[in-house]
């Protein structure tokens, strides 16, 4: 069964990894925690819920499952709809609030109440128009198909590793070896310099905004797909998300998707081995070992 | 030569709206001048260069960049529009290697152009060019100043302003740098060069300005500030400050 909990560790970490690169990467440009992350997950799986229903109604053909999977290609679509759309949610919330709060020099700590206010906002308004019943993208059963190491998955699951870690490689491919990349690498270091260096700062923090948000409904998605869509499922996963970016080093992608997995590992053995009413504590537990032990994380960079 | 290429008019600028570091200085630069700004410690000279660069909010007065008027535009901008600026610390991205450093730099120019415009710069930086791939942060002093300036003139501005960019070398390094600066200036490139060693500083510059409390005291020709017996009483009694870039 320590096979099977890995396997579970994997998908759940998976998911994990790609929120927490939203978290690292606004936090490394931004400077501050945003409690709100979490919310733009549930945004991302309300919205493309949303869509895809809308879709399966004008076109029912598209409500038909794909191949081995427990979908139709209403759900890929209303994907892509929905990373759009989550994006301009989060430009929206920047430009009300966050972006008024910098331009007046305020001080991080009011960025980080400020972004708890959103997220309780936003996560009421999802309760007030979705309610808080559980929803599912379909209501097909799927049956877990052996792997090998007596490990089981269902297609479902695997696709959504396999997405999770094509999206990280393509999320570091854009970091390390695009104009647009290093121009946010620059900002992360010094957006004083960066401005001297002729990059629009402002451009830059929009397009962490786009980039964050849009990973965060692809993760809004995958949670949904695999376990339900909840107005608080972007909260539950909060603490995991800020453990898995600090410990992966604040700003490192390739960082935060190896500390999501180790957490979703984590979690998964504890509640093997301990039981699942310790789940909750793992993620704090890595959080204050890692701020104790080693503040920059794994991949961090060490500030001088 | 004549023609002027910054102007500065009864620029009053500092940190905080009620209190004015910069109080009202004019100024105008010719296009090929080498001007050395000087003055004693918080004098406001790293204040009226970051004013330029648009990194001081301006209180009032106007700053003109080859007749254009750039008070209000944002340093990006000013950037793109061929001024130069070299801070004086913290001037390089110490997590990126000599080349990313260079190419974040030519990112604003044409696709065309970048190539041949980052050899450009490690043919004139050749200690650079054997260590493209090092992370810049393991730079020497002397080193990550050539990478700073290298940064700033690959996209070729019309003006380069520098911050103090002999501040914490050994006095090899600083005329290493010296060097350069002068050959920078006469391929063109308008020189601004804020410097502690007075001496120094005129014996490289066409002209010497020097600041105190946020006004202009004396604007002259380098030899002649070089030679005056109460600059020299004032500025070169040899209490000269040691500094350290963090
Ligand atoms: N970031 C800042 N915020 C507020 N005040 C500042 C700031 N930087 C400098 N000052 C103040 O502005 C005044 C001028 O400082 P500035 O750094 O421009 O002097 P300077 O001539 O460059 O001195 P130095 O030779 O030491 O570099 C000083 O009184 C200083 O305390
Ligand atoms: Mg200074």
């Amino acid at each position: 069964m320590i096979t099977q909990a890995i396997m579970d560790g994997l998908i759940n970490g998976g998911i994990i990894g790609l929120g927490a690169i939203g978290v690292t990467l606004t936090y490394s440009i931004l400077r501050f925690a945003n409690f709100g992350h979490g919310e733009l997950l549930s945004w991302g799986a309300y919205v493309a819920l949303s869509l895809s229903a809308a879709l399966g109604a004008m076109l029912p053909s598209l409500s038909t499952p794909i191949g081995p999977f427990s979908f139709g290609w209403s759900v890929p679509i209303a994907l892509i709809g929905s990373m759009v759309l989550t994006a301009l949610l989060a430009l929206t919330v920047d430009w009300l609030l966050f972006g008024r709060l910098r331009r007046s020099g305020s001080a991080i700590i009011i960025l980080v109440m400020a972004s708890f206010g959103a997220a309780l906002a936003l996560r009421n308004l999802l309760e007030f128009i979705f309610t808080s019943k559980p929803a599912y993208f379909t209501n097909a059963l799927q049956i877990s198909k052996p792997l090998f190491g007596g490990m089981r998955a269902t297609p479902d699951q695997l696709l959504v590793l396999g997405l999770a870690f094509i999206t990280v490689v393509l999320v570091h491919l854009l970091l390390t070896r695009t104009p647009a990349g290093r121009a946010m690498r620059a900002v992360s270091e010094n957006a004083q310099l960066a401005s001297l260096t002729g990059i629009d700062v402002r451009n830059v923090i929009r397009l962490v905004w786009v980039l964050g948000a849009a990973l965060a409904a692809v993760a809004g998605v995958m949670s949904g797909l695999l376990v339900q869509i909840r107005p608080t499922m972007g909260l539950d996963l909060l603490l995991p998300l800020f453990a898995a970016s600090i410990l992966g080093g604040i700003g490192s992608v390739p960082g935060a998707m190896l500390a999501g997995l180790i957490v979703g590992l984590a979690e998964a053995l504890t509640i093997q081995v301990i039981g699942a009413e310790w789940r909750a504590a793992v993620a704090f537990v890595i959080l204050v070992a890692v701020l104790l032990l080693r503040p920059n994380g794994l991949f961090g960079k060490a500030t001088a | 030569m004549s023609s002027e290429i910054l102007k500065l008019q009864g620029l009053v600028s500092g940190y905080q709206p009620d209190l004015p570091i910069i109080q009202g200085v004019d100024l105008s630069v010719s296009e090929g001048e080498f001007l050395v700004l000087l003055g004693p410690n918080g004098a406001g000279k790293s204040t009226l260069v970051k004013t330029i660069a648009g990194l001081v909010p301006v209180h009032s007065g106007r700053v003109y960049l080859a007749g254009a008027d750039l008070t209000d535009v944002p340093t990006h901008r000013k950037m793109r529009q061929g001024l130069g600026f070299v801070p004086q610390t913290e001037n390089i991205f110490a997590t990126m290697t000599i080349r990313e450093n260079l190419q974040l730099a030519a990112q604003i120019l044409p696709k065309a152009r970048r190539a041949a415009r980052i050899d450009a710069m490690l043919a004139m930086f050749p200690d650079l060019a054997s260590r493209q791939t090092t992370r810049s942060g393991a730079l020497s002093g002397g080193q990550r100043q050539m990478l700073a300036c290298a940064r700033t003139l690959i996209v070729e501005p019309q003006i380069l302003i520098l911050d103090e960019p002999s501040a914490g070398l050994s006095p090899k390094m600083v005329s290493e740098v010296f060097e350069q600066l002068v050959r920078i200036n006469a391929s063109g490139v308008t020189t601004i060069l804020v410097e502690q060693n007075v001496k120094a500083g005129l014996q490289i510059a066409s002209r010497g300005v020097i600041l105190v409390e946020g006004r202009v005291a004396h604007d002259a020709p380098a030899d002649g500030l070089l030679g005056d017996p109460v600059v020299s009483e004032l500025y070169l009694g040899g209490h000269k400050k040691e500094e350290v870039t963090a």
